[in-house]
């Protein structure tokens, strides 16, 4: 059951945590977010295997927007009605105006955890076969992902290798920071270029192998769905209402 | 639309935006960092940049959809690196695809002068800006703040991704490798009217 | 019908350059031939492959006259990828033909893309793994595969799709030269088996025996001298000095010292880490140990990333040289001179990247398989070139699978087999050692030992 979220299917997982995320944009009032946020945390914390280190390293910037976020809606709210709760210096606080400013950075963290959530739990590969076989993209779109994401660790190398290559060739060699940023430009076009060239040469490998970008009638890879699936989905509904109606069972 | 589209201009497209998106990250690391001192507004500066790769593919291929698919692959591209934003994104990418995809619709496909490419960038600005506006719940600030927002963001749009983004893509076909692609073949003939 | 290719007065040409690249071609390959397409580097062998699996001229926008006709049809009748259910093809480069990620992955993509049904698709991907005896290469990470490797892994890809047509470029470039000599005895009994129509592109038919039983000649070969043993020019004192070199946890603890125009050939396997033992020489990747050595030269087994200019003339002379002209004209990159680095055939770029390495006096030169794709002319020039500097002091570390270039240039001879140096001997100790050859995949160059006898 702890990989319950790894194994769930990922465009499922996308759908549920597209429609979470867009109802949750209808509610300015702190509680429903930040008890979302909470049903995320526990959500993740039985259902997955993630590691929380790598979780917190990866939330840590947000901590930080969402502290922007709640300061500048503090001093840049347009509704300004309700009793002072606060006051520093000239700045007077209202209620509404620290209830906005909560909301907005809880939102913030809700977010971002549920978007970490999908991160952490999906596998890049199969969330684009997911995305063919459950929810009809082309497959030329799909595949053309697919090779781009399998250049990344290729594209990586090459950013070294261009630099040293430009080095071998007598190039390049700058020594202060300026000529160093100066340097990236010169990086920069011919790894487009190299991209340009890749690119050539695995489409036509790909026609090659006879892809004409038509629908497949059987995949190697079956990405399947299922009562796990059912499950997870109505878990996540069912944290979405609770969220959305605090109001009625917190009073 | 896909049918006219060769297979080497989609994966085109899409090791583009590997390469955008690793940009893309380093950019959302810096924004993140500063939204912390300066709110949500640190986006806006540089918010130009995400929508660099539907320029330089629509300015490279010329073809309906280059705008909006170049810039949904790059986005997809950056959840499948990890990127925390996550699902989300994909629809950020859309929209701001569109909002470019307009700009060019507009001119029928048929003019890619800087000025329609400064356009297009403010396009994705705008679109992307009443996005933001719902899903920010920019509705709680007060108007100014919102107008203040907008401005910056258009006009990084449009210099950012507009003048940035024809910069780039003109240095590459200064390279060569950009033969057999539109841009080439308009490029001589011009050169031969 | 039984034509399987149909070439009707084609002529051909790039859209930015002005020279037709073929013209007026004319010739027809029936069922099951096998037929071989020979012709200096850079004549159009391969933009002719191109055509005949419909890449060219759609993605391309070449200027195709004449008609071309694929099992009867017009080749513009099929949509992209149609046609190659039934053709299949091996690429020159072995760099670039590649699109999924693991050899798994790359056969089962071949095999979605031929509606084959699901329950077949495990039987046949194990059947090809087996036919081409790379059982163990299913989980491999193709980007880390070797040169070698990955060209036979596209073979593998290629059969998998049972094609009634095998187009191959060059195959046996980048193979060792007992895996060559097994591929073509393997090629022979599987075509026996299946009556495929086979077309391939070669230079050197010597290693082939007499598998073809016809040869389409895209131009008249000149006649190239032929290649003679040189005699040393070896110094006394050290150019290049490796200490404890190590790398990847692939290559594993290197130590050798190669004196002042001394010329040496290092061979082995395939997969066993001469490309990498190069790159760790000249810092392309990580490593310990020491290298010690004044201004490195690298020729790569896959030149195009080395390229910084936007013609093959700057290409040559970036380094400021004062040979070019001489070094084009010698190389026959003349023609080209201003063409894209990019643009030009496989070998011509192979010799761009040496053109630019010999230009500009560089001490110590690493070529990994510089003979590959190169016709008898080139190589015969490129055998003077090495042996021209060599007397002028430059020391030569260059990786080759052709023998008898091998047996004719080097002073001594590096071996090495599963990511280990295994010694660094006497050329002359090498080619007469019959165990150690063949622990080391290589055949002795019977041919030239046999004319030299003749000679003396
Ligand atoms: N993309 C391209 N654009 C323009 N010219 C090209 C392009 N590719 C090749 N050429 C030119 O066309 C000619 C034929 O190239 P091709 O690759 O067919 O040669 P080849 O016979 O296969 O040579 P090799 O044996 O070296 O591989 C070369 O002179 C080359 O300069
Ligand atoms: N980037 C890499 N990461 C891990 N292993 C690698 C990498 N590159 C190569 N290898 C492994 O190292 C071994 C040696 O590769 P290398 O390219 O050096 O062989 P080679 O001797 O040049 O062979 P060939 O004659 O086929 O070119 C191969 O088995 C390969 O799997
Ligand atoms: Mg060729
Ligand atoms: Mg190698």
């Amino acid at each position: 059951m702890k990989n319950a979220l790894h194994r769930m299917n990922p465009s499922v997982k996308f759908l549920a945590i597209t429609i979470c995320m867009f109802t949750m944009a209808f509610f300015f009032d702190p509680w429903t977010p930040l008890v979302f946020w909470a049903g995320v945390l526990v959500l993740q914390f039985f259902f997955s295997e993630i590691n929380w280190k790598r979780w917190l390293l990866f939330m840590l910037p947000f901590f930080v927007t969402s502290f922007g976020y709640f300061w500048t809606t503090l001093v840049f709210a347009e509704d300004s009605s309700g009793s002072v709760v606060w006051s520093i210096w000239n700045l007077q606080i209202t209620e509404t105006q620290l209830n906005h400013a909560l909301s907005l950075s809880f939102r913030v963290l809700a977010f971002s955890s549920l978007s970490l959530l999908f991160a952490l739990t999906t596998n890049p590969v199969t969330f684009i076969l997911s995305l063919m076989q459950q929810l009809r993209l082309s497959p030329k779109i799909a595949y053309g992902v697919m090779v781009g994401y399998q250049f990344l660790p290729v594209l990586k190398d090459e950013f070294v290798q261009i630099g040293q290559a430009h080095r071998l060739r007598g190039a390049g060699g700058e020594k202060n920071t300026l000529q160093r940023l100066l340097g990236v430009r010169r990086i920069l076009i011919p790894m487009l270029a190299g991209a340009v060239r890749k690119a050539e040469r695995a489409a036509f490998a790909m026609e090659a192998r006879g892809f004409t970008g038509e629908r497949r009638s059987s995949y190697f890879r079956v990405i399947s769905m299922g009562k796990l699936d059912i499950a997870l989905v109505s878990l996540f509904l069912f944290l979405l209402v609770l969220s959305c109606t605090h109001i009625w069972w917190l009073g | 639309m896909l049918k006219s589209w060769k297979l080497k201009e989609i994966v085109l497209m899409s090791l583009f935006a590997v390469v955008f998106g690793i940009v893309y990250l380093l950019f959302l690391h810096v924004g993140n960092i500063w939204a912390g001192f300066i709110g949500p507004i640190a986006y806006e500066w540089i918010f130009g940049i995400w929508f660099i790769v539907s320029i330089i593919c629509m300015y490279i291929i010329r073809k309906p959809g280059a705008a909006v698919v170049s810039e949904t692959i790059a986005a997809a591209i950056e959840v499948l690196l990890g990127n925390a934003v996550g699902p989300r994104l994909i629809l950020s990418g859309i929209v701001q695809g569109l909002g470019a995809e307009a700009v060019f619709a507009a001119t029928r496909y048929k003019r890619f002068d800087l000025w329609v490419l400064m356009l297009a960038g403010v396009g994705s600005s705008i679109f992307s800006f009443v996005y933001g506006y719902f899903l920010g719940g920019f509705s709680v600030y007060s108007t100014g703040y919102v107008a203040l927002m907008l401005g910056i963001r258009i006009l990084s749009g449009a210099m950012i991704a507009g003048i940035g983004g024809k910069a780039v893509a003109d240095g590459l076909l200064a390279t060569g490798s950009l033969r057999g692609y539109a841009i080439s073949r308009s490029k001589k003939g011009e050169a031969r009217a | 019908m039984h034509e399987v290719i149909h070439f009707d007065k084609v002529s051909f040409r790039y859209p930015d350059e002005e020279k037709w690249i073929l013209e007026e071609l004319s010739f027809t390959i029936q069922r099951g031939e096998r037929v071989v397409i020979t012709g200096p580097s850079g004549c159009g062998k391969t933009t002719l492959l191109y055509l005949c699996n419909r890449l060219y001229p759609d993605n391309c926008d070449g200027i195709l006259l004449g008609s071309v006709k694929l099992f009867g049809k017009n080749s513009s009748s099929f949509i992209p990828g149609e046609i190659n259910h039934r053709i299949a093809t091996v690429f020159q480069d072995p760099d670039s033909q590649f699109c999924m990620q693991t050899v798994e992955e790359e056969l089962a993509f071949t095999l979605e893309n031929l509606h084959v049904k699901r329950d077949e698709m495990e039987n046949r991907i194990r059947d090809v793994l087996a036919l081409t005896d790379l059982t163990e290469f299913r989980y491999a990470v193709i980007q880390k595969l070797s040169g070698g490797q990955k060209q036979r892994i596209a073979t593998a890809c290629a059969l998998i799709m049972k094609p009634e047509v095998l187009l191959l470029d060059e195959p046996l470039s980048h193979l060792d030269p007992f895996t060559a000599k097994k591929y073509v005895e393997w090629l022979d009994e599987l075509q026996q088996k299946c009556a495929m129509t086979i077309v391939a592109i070669e230079h050197r038919l010597d290693l082939w025996g007499d598998f073809f039983e016809r040869s389409i000649s895209l131009n008249k070969n000149e006649m190239a001298p032929i290649l003679i043993k040189r005699k040393s020019s070896k110094q006394k004192n050290d150019s290049l000095v490796v200490n404890k070199l190590q790398a990847n946890t692939y290559l594993q603890e290197t130590s050798f010292t190669l004196k002042r125009g001394e010329v040496a050939v290092l061979a082995g396997p395939n997969g066993s880490g001469k490309s990498t033992l190069l790159k760790a020489l000249c810092e392309l990747i990580p490593s310990s140990g020491s290298v010690e050595s004044k201004l490195l030269g690298y020729v790569p087994q896959s030149p195009e990333f080395l390229f910084l200019t936007k013609n093959v003339r700057d290409e040559v002379g970036f380094g400021g040289g004062d040979n070019t002209e001489e070094l084009l004209a010698r190389l026959q990159l003349l023609p080209i001179a201003d063409s894209h680095p990019f643009a030009v055939s496989h070998g011509q770029k192979r010799r761009v990247a040496i053109a630019a390495m010999l230009s500009d006096g560089r001490e110590v030169i690493l070529m990994d398989e510089p003979t590959s794709g190169q016709d008898a002319k080139a190589l015969s020039e490129l055998f003077q070139l090495i042996d021209e500097r060599a007397r002028e002091g430059t020391t030569f570390l260059i990786v080759t699978h052709d023998m008898e270039f091998a047996y004719c240039l080097a002073d001594s001879i590096l071996l090495m087999n599963d990511g280990r140096l295994t010694g660094q001997f006497n050329a002359d100790i090498v080619w007469s050692d019959d165990h150690l050859l063949m622990d080391h995949n290589l055949l002795s160059p019977k041919e030239v030992i046999l004319r030299e006898k003749c000679f003396a």
